[in-house]
């Protein structure tokens, strides 16, 4: 590890998403069932998930709500994506190639989140349901969701760098 | 009889069985714990709206449902099986099968029961050390308050004895530090000490019955992250630069930004980024990063063109980051001011000696145009008689002696006099008989303006000057009034000057000499000629005729 100077070899990152271990507030992991994000606690034979994120590009987008991202699960071709279903929106899991979703000019909102970070907690808000947050139930093992009651549900997540 | 009962019976038992296994909708889990402890065991995903709609649960094959009886060391609660405690025989498959309006979802669940590992914190705490049997990995963060959670499994109308926390198998005694809140334990300022073991204990208490549930729980300290909230971008810093039309340019953005961030880096014009623009020519290049520290990263992303054109310059090129943005502008180079440096006064120069040249060439035309149009200014009252005393030699040829006198006494008159209103005073015609000489020149320069001598080569004169004290007196008159100018006529062109007199090689160098050049016809002589142009511009400034008013 290196302290205070920068390393001089540069490191030319082409396109491609930024790998990050998540974690709830409540030292959860996603783990994935069925095509289904589950929060359990890092017991042995828990197999957690990474995340990969990509930055949506889409330059109409509002500016002020956070960095709008694209949400993918690591070695898999699912991506996050907020749906309606019956009279509110639910999270889905769905194929998609993250990149070609970055590739494109015009974002497909469903699939965009709005990434807010205040010191090393960060939020997940819908761009397609402006209000809703990705959030993890109190109750331990159940699938991860979307809420828009913010005070109820958690929705504070670790999403630290894999290096 | 009764063995048709029975077989009755069993046909709508294998038809129920049927119709359950045939309508419903399947899913499988999977699950792992520990025995020795309380356990709850349930499924994740429920499809059917009300989750406790109507469940039955099943072990392995069975079709015996579970029992309801809450004294049974595993009955079913609800939507659980509760196991108290759990047990390595109660490893297995089990079935929840759901039913609700119509709907039906059965659900496997596939546990493993783990056995007991052993305890880590040695003899010492033998009581702790055959009951720490969860291992669980949490994550702290250098520098700020952690959260470590004590996950137990909730039971339905159970309780928890508040609870304890052990660091490294010792009781945490720091209450300022660590602050203990429901499940959580708080660390504050967390540094690499906090970096440990940690155990929470505590009591559960379920239908009057108590367990005791111990996790362990391993850490991993991470940097603390979200340092720089927004990207910084060094270069570019809203500046323009020099830029050649046609040549190829490459300019890099560079940015400093927090490792946690998730910012775009892009560069864009007229509102569209680069990547999009779909140009050949215009291209955005590959991202790199070099790590800072352990905080931060420099990137750099380049915008190149094949050639710059005239569209790119004055619009800016916009580098951005999050919601950092920063441009460049380009501009046409600045004249080469060397050049300018070296060439200005060269071309400075040129001019100067051709306004001179040219001055030259026409200034008598313009001196000349200048009196004719100025003239009324120019005349002034002086106290003089004459424009010009008239000084000239008798040639001892005679042919010369004659267009002497043509010259001086016919040719002089009529274009200074008549043509141009000049008054000339001409010795030997202006003089009256009987006055002395020497007065005569030295009352009549006085009275004059210019003086003419009329000049013939040494050797065919009678001695101009050497003899004659009349033109003698005349020259130093004319040296000594120093505002006095002399004309210097040559009356045909004279090659060596070596035998005139001192006096005359004097004026010709000081006033230069004039070369007659227009014939001894009377009555042809123009003013305009070059030859009289040059005389009347020596001549001193006169009102002219009315009719002369051009050159």
């Amino acid at each position: 590890m290196k302290t205070g100077n920068c390393n001089s070899q540069a490191q030319e990152a082409a396109e491609q998403p930024n790998f990050r271990g998540i974690r709830d507030i409540h030292q959860q992991v996603l783990v994935l069932q069925e095509k289904t994000l589950i929060a359990v606690p890092q017991d042995v034979d828990v197999h957690p998930i990474s995340m990969m994120s990509i930055p949506c590009r889409d330059q109409s987008l509002e500016k002020d709500k956070g960095n709008p991202i694209y949400l993918g699960i690591a070695e898999t071709e699912l991506c996050l994506c907020c749906e309606e279903s019956g009279e509110q929106p639910i999270l889905k899991l769905k194929e998609r190639d993250i990149m070609e979703l970055y590739r494109n000019q015009k974002a497909e909102k469903s699939f965009v989140f709005y990434r807010n970070a205040t010191g090393n907690i960060s939020t997940f808000e819908s761009a397609a349901y402006p209000g809703w947050f990705i959030c993890s139930s109190v109750e331990k093992g159940k699938p991860i969701t979307i809420t828009k009651d913010v005070g109820k549900n958690n929705i504070a997540f670790y999403f630290d760098p894999r290096d | 009889m009764v063995i048709l009962s029975w077989l009755l019976s069993g046909f709508i038992l294998a038809f129920l069985h049927f119709a359950r296994s045939e309508k419903c909708k399947v899913s499988t889990e999977s699950q792992h714990f520990v025995a020795g402890q309380p356990f709850a065991l349930s499924y994740t995903i429920i499809e059917v709206k009300n989750n406790h709609g109507n469940v039955t649960c099943y072990k392995n094959s069975s079709e015996t449902p579970i029992t309801l009886d809450r004294n049974s060391r595993v009955h079913q609660y609800l939507g659980w099986i509760l196991f108290l405690p759990l047990t390595l025989e109660d490893s297995g498959i089990y079935q929840f099968v759901i039913r609700d309006l119509g709907s039906c979802q059965k659900i496997f669940v596939n546990l493993t029961v783990q056995n007991r590992s052993s305890g880590w914190c040695g003899d010492s705490n033998k009581d702790l050390a055959g009951l720490a049997d969860n291992h669980n990995q949490q994550t702290l963060y250098l520098g700020t308050t952690s959260i470590l959670v004590c996950h137990i499994v909730t039971l339905p109308n159970s309780t928890l004895s508040p609870t304890q926390w052990y660091k490294e198998c010792k009781p945490i005694g720091d209450k300022k530090k660590y602050i203990s809140r429901h499940l959580a334990l708080y660390i504050e300022n967390t540094s690499t000490e906090d970096a440990a073991k940690y155990l929470c204990r505590t009591k559960l208490t379920y239908m009057g019955k108590h367990y005791d549930i111990l996790n362990r729980i391993s850490t991993t300290l991470l940097n603390k992250i979200g340092g720089r909230k927004e990207p910084e971008i060094i270069y570019p810093r809203n500046n323009s630069i020099e830029v050649q039309l046609g040549s190829p340019l490459i300019v890099d953005c560079n940015i400093k930004d927090g490792k946690e961030n998730l910012n775009h880096r892009s560069w864009s014009v007229n509102g569209t980024l680069v990547d999009f623009l779909n140009s050949t020519r215009i291209k955005e290049g590959i991202e790199s990063n070099v790590s800072c520290g352990e905080k931060y990263y420099f990137y750099t992303v380049n915008i190149s063109f094949l050639e710059v054109r005239q569209e790119d310059y004055n619009r800016p090129f916009i580098c951005m980051s999050g919601s950092s943005a920063a441009f460049i502008m380009f501009k046409h180079p600045a004249p080469n001011v060397q050049g300018y440096l070296i060439g200005g006064p060269i071309v400075v120069l040129c001019v100067i000696v051709f306004v001179m040249c040219t001055y030259h060439i026409v200034k008598v035309d313009i001196v000349l145009w200048y009196r004719s149009t100025f003239h009324s200014t120019l005349s002034k009252e002086d106290g003089k008689l004459y424009d010009a005393y008239v000084l000239y030699p008798k040639p001892k040829i005679e042919s010369q002696n004659q267009e002497m006198n043509i010259l001086v006494l016919k040719i002089l008159p009529e274009v200074l006099e008549r043509q141009c209103g000049y008054r000339l005073f001409i010795f030997g015609r202006d003089d009256l008989p009987g006055q002395a000489v020497v007065n005569v020149i030295d009352e009549n320069i006085k009275l004059s303006r210019r003086l003419i001598i009329i000049l013939v080569s040494e050797s065919s004169s009678y001695g101009l000057l050497k003899n004659m004290s009349e033109e003698q007196i005349t020259i130093y008159n004319a040296l000594i009034h120093d505002g006095m100018k002399v004309i210097l006529i040559e009356l045909e062109k004279i090659l060596d000057y070596t035998d005139m007199p001192e006096s005359i090689k004097y004026l010709k160098q000081k006033y230069g000499v004039l070369q007659w050049r227009g014939g001894y016809t009377e009555g042809l002589q123009s003013a305009k000629t070059k030859f009289w142009k040059n005389v009347r511009y020596h001549m001193p400034p006169k009102q002219y005729p009315s009719s002369l008013d051009s050159y």
